[in-house]
């Protein structure tokens, strides 16, 4: 509605995301060029994706079923695109490790890798958000707002912004416990995250009813917090877990 | 956990160099973004009327004509600019020849003045009529001129604090790339292909003349007068301190090795990417020709693999970074175009630029050569361009129109 709205919709879907990378991302050079190169990895899956559904587009405005395909092709996609960016983590984590040997410091912490695999979440996460909401921010900077009709109570941007928001939390996290999964092997960490997505993928089709994102919304919200719960339990298991075995090893 | 007695981590520190060049090329091309979303967002303004420089002299693009008409203008305008440019750095090769140097430092200072004060006090005025600001004349000419004074002596007396160079770089910068982006869309696209294409024959091929500036200057061992972004190096000792490097401390020690392949300073990485600003005859409003000094590394060979890798995706542990100010001109000017049709594609423009920065840095380590800076960047920044604007717009306004997100 006004500059002050729109930077208001923006700051809405990434505030939280600026406070972490001021916060916990910027004081480390390392970790800034990890975001950027994995919101570069994520807007490559978009644009192939795009490149792959282009024919079929413009999809006709009430039938759900192919936004539903297109959902789960693009979910699988990016899900397959994190395993492979996590193969590439792994070799630069045994380049990092030999160059810390030769350099005689001390190896790779745990907290530098969940570091790492945060600012990897964090890079998908705003990729999200500034593509599938800040890109269609520009007319909220000017003097009016908008409505879709399915749904009418709150203005688009807002609503735009709060999705993305949910979904910025997921990406966010969801890497950390994928790449923790990964690097244990444990299946239960692994398969957790592309259901996740999936599933909060398929959460937004509740949209196209009427009305539809008054349940919507709160249910992705829910797997948002679930996402972080879960995460946070990980992660502290894991710390407990280390301080145990250094404790334990002196 | 006592985090005083925690030894440093190796992720602490790494990768410094590449983000103290990447936060002034995002600074400026945000704010060319911001001036052309602030300047350009109002249409009864009637600053989109005719900009005429040396770039639009073979054709002026106009609405009606058709797209073959467009591209071929703008192919003959972009020729008659890379030829202007060519011409130009061949003077400033001889120049540099004949050992003309205090002339040339003298006219690139004259031309940081006429840049800081014209193109300068255009965009100002431009910013006051936006805002309504209430202003007089003499009060904002006194300002002016003291702001482009100051900005000279910053830019070339080596004095100044180093956060004031930079900040008069990076408004240099951006005040060039503004008016760049006043050029016509086509002109604009062709232009930066063709620049990008220049810029490797004029580094790579052996009568390029930017090759020949490069080895005259390290023949000599000497600075090519030019405008140049640097970032200052910081180096750590075990005891943590931190100094800031002066980078010509370290070049003067190896004046006594007449040889430039066995530089045995192992710890030394310089890698200069320069650019020297010539100033083209002005038609209307001022004109700047810029000519890209490639990259130069001066590193020895590395003998280890690991350290080889990491110096290779720009991790490495020492070196001066420089930028030359063409590169994060004509950076700008792609970014600034592309915010001309929508946010979306600025952003993707944005990473392809960062992207195309950090392989250009990989590329320099792994052939130890003179390379040009500009070309990888361009290129991924115009692919992205029109990737975004022909496949991913539609794609993701289809999606979130329908609140449909994944």
């Amino acid at each position: 509605m006004t500059v002050a709205a729109g930077i208001g919709y923006a700051l809405v879907a990434l505030g939280p995301s600026l406070s972490l990378f001021v916060s916990v991302i910027s004081r480390k050079p390392f970790l800034i060029l990890t975001v950027l190169s994995s919101t570069l990895l994520w807007l490559v899956s978009l644009i192939i994706l795009s490149g792959l559904w282009r024919p079929f587009l413009p999809l006709k405005a009430n039938v759900w079923w192919p936004y539903a395909l297109l959902v789960v092709t693009s979910v699988c996609f990016q899900e397959g695109l994190r395993f492979l960016f996590w193969k590439v983590y792994k070799r630069l984590e045994d380049v990092l490790d030999s160059f810390a040997d030769r350099i005689s410091r001390p190896r790779l912490f745990l907290t530098d890798k969940l570091q790492i695999a945060l600012a990897g979440g964090l890079g998908h996460g705003v990729a999200h958000a500034v593509f599938f909401c800040l890109s269609l921010l520009t007319p909220a900077f000017g003097p009016a707002t908008f409505y879709v009709e399915r749904c009418s109570k709150v203005p688009f941007f807002l609503i735009s912004a709060i999705i993305a928001l949910a979904f910025v939390t997921i990406h966010t996290f969801s890497m950390v416990i994928a790449f923790e999964g990964y690097a244990k092997g444990n299946r239960v960490d692994q398969v957790i995250v592309p259901v996740i997505h999936l599933a909060a993928g398929m959460l937004t089709l509740v949209n196209f009813a009427s009305e539809g994102c008054v349940i919507g919304v709160p249910l992705l919200y829910l797997v948002a917090s679930l996402t972080l719960v879960h995460c946070g339990k990980m992660v502290w298991q894991r710390l407990l877990e280390t301080r145990n075995q250094s404790s334990a090893s002196r | 956990m006592d985090r005083n007695q925690r030894p440093r981590s190796i992720i602490d520190s790494l990768g410094e160099e590449l983000i103290a060049i990447l936060t002034p090329v995002s600074i400026c091309m945000f704010t060319v973004v911001l001036l052309v979303c602030i300047l350009n967002s109002d249409p009864s303004s009637s600053s989109s009327a005719s900009f005429s420089s040396i770039a639009t002299e073979a054709y002026s693009e106009s609405d009606s004509d058709s797209s073959w008409d467009k591209f071929v203008g703008a192919f003959l305008n972009s020729l008659v600019f890379v030829a202007a440019i060519t011409v130009a750095t061949f003077v400033l090769v001889l120049l540099f020849y004949l050992r003309c140097v205090k002339f040339l430092k003298f006219y690139m200072g004259f031309s940081a003045f006429i840049v800081l004060g014209n193109l300068g006090g255009e965009i100002l005025v431009l910013l006051i009529d936006r805002f309504r600001f209430p202003i007089d004349c003499i009060t904002f000419l006194i300002l002016l001129f003291n702001f482009s004074v100051v900005g000279v002596f910053a830019v070339f007396m080596s004095k100044f604090s180093i956060l004031v160079t930079q900040g008069y770089l990076v408004w240099i910068g951006v005040l060039v790339a503004y008016f760049f982006t006043l050029l016509p869309e086509w002109t604009t696209w062709v232009l930066l292909v063709a620049l990008a294409l220049y810029d490797i024959a004029a580094v790579l091929l052996p009568v390029g003349p930017l090759r020949l500036l490069v080895e005259m200057a390290i023949s000599r061992d000497e600075d090519i007068p030019a405008l140049v972004y640097e970032a200052r190096p910081v180096i750590r000792n075990d005891s943590r301190l931190v100094q800031r490097r002066v980078w010509r401390e370290q070049r003067s020690s190896q004046n006594d090795n007449n040889d430039v392949e066995n530089r045995t300073n192992r710890n030394e990485v310089v890698r200069v990417v320069g650019s020297a600003e010539v100033e083209e005859e002005r038609v209307g409003s001022s004109e700047r020709a810029e000519i890209s000094v490639p990259l130069i590394d001066r590193r020895p060979d590395q003998a280890e693999n690991s350290e080889t890798f990491l110096e290779g995706i720009g991790l490495g542990s020492s070196g001066a970074i420089k930028l030359g100010l063409g590169d994060f001109i004509f950076y700008s000017v792609l970014v600034g175009r592309a915010a001309m049709y929508d946010l979306m594609t600025v952003y993707a423009c944005y990473l392809a630029i960062i992207a195309g920065l950090g392989i250009t840095l990989m590329l320099l380590s792994v052939y130890q050569k003179a390379l040009p800076a500009l070309p990888v960047s361009i290129m991924l920044g115009v692919v992205f361009y029109f990737l975004a604007r022909l496949l991913l717009e539609v794609f993701v306004v289809q999606c979130s129109s329908n609140l449909v997100m994944f």
